[in-house]
């Protein structure tokens, strides 16, 4: 096999690998060339990358939010304090 | 020995994104959500001592927050007076049709879409506990509140690869466990 084909060939973890940056847009266009490539004869890493898009999907329907992290701290402390109270 | 115990101090950082997720679709309003959750934690320290350990930590402050919210609804009410009935008119001519415009229209689910969805949210976030603490926190920088991938590394202290490791982790068990409790 030549140099050049063995370029684009890739292992099943490198195809993860590439399978998960693409579920956050930063897999670049080479990426998932050998993405697909992969997919085409690898069953396995096909029903992986089904099931990694549609978490994505479930993910962002979800529409969770995270706490801003200034307002966990303000929590944090007031546990804090009257934690400490309670027990005194 | 009780099967479950408190450890206060461990609580923001465990539930307060489960209690901001279960409070925002109910109360639909950030700063009620938030004051609500402050006093959850706060009324759950003064009855700390009643806690029996029957149920985990998250259930026993969700029964607190459920009462915050109906606390909430209740005041809010009073002040408004008693709940009031209307029947709208859209105009004269059709006076007497208002009780096909009552009719829920079948189409619009948008409430309990957003419910569902809601409820797919919590699911998630309790999936998360399974996972390693850290792992988790990571995985919901990157994954909810969509940091950079470099940002992530320099707070963390961890190289991209490392980044894309643990994120590989978490999507696995959070889609074994999605896969077990939500389908």
């Amino acid at each position: 096999m030549s140099e050049k084909s063995k370029f684009f060939l890739i292992d099943c973890s490198k195809a993860a690998d590439c399978c998960n940056k693409a579920q956050y847009e930063e897999a670049n266009f080479m990426d998932k060339a050998k993405l697909y490539l992969h997919l085409a004869f690898c069953k396995t890493c096909r029903k992986f990358s089904e099931k990694n898009s549609r978490l994505t999907k479930l993910l962002h329907k979800s529409k969770i939010e995270t706490c801003p992290e200034e307002k966990k701290q303000q929590w944090r402390e007031e546990i804090k304090k009257e934690y400490a109270e309670e027990r005194s | 020995m009780p099967a479950h115990s408190l450890d206060p101090n461990k609580w923001v950082d465990r539930y307060s994104d489960y209690l901001f997720n279960y409070t925002i679709v109910r109360v639909n309003n950030r700063e009620v959500a938030n004051d609500l959750i402050s006093e959850t934690f706060l009324a759950a320290l003064k009855s700390a001592k009643y806690f029996k350990g029957e149920a985990s930590e998250r259930t026993w402050l969700i029964s607190i927050l459920k009462r915050k919210i109906i606390d909430y609804y209740r005041k809010i009410n009073s002040r408004k007076g008693k709940a009031e009935v209307k029947i709208n008119y859209s105009d004269d001519y059709n006076e007497g049709e208002w009780l096909e415009e009552q009719v829920a229209d079948q189409f619009d689910r948008t409430a309990e879409d957003e419910m569902e969805n809601n409820e797919l949210g919590l699911a998630i976030l309790e999936c998360l506990d399974s996972i390693n603490e850290k792992h988790a926190e990571i995985f919901k920088r990157k994954t909810i509140d969509g940091a950079d991938t470099e940002a992530i590394c320099n707070e963390f202290n961890i190289t991209p690869s490392n980044l894309w490791v643990i994120i590989h982790r978490a999507r696995t068990a959070l889609a074994a466990c999605l896969e077990k409790n939500w389908f």
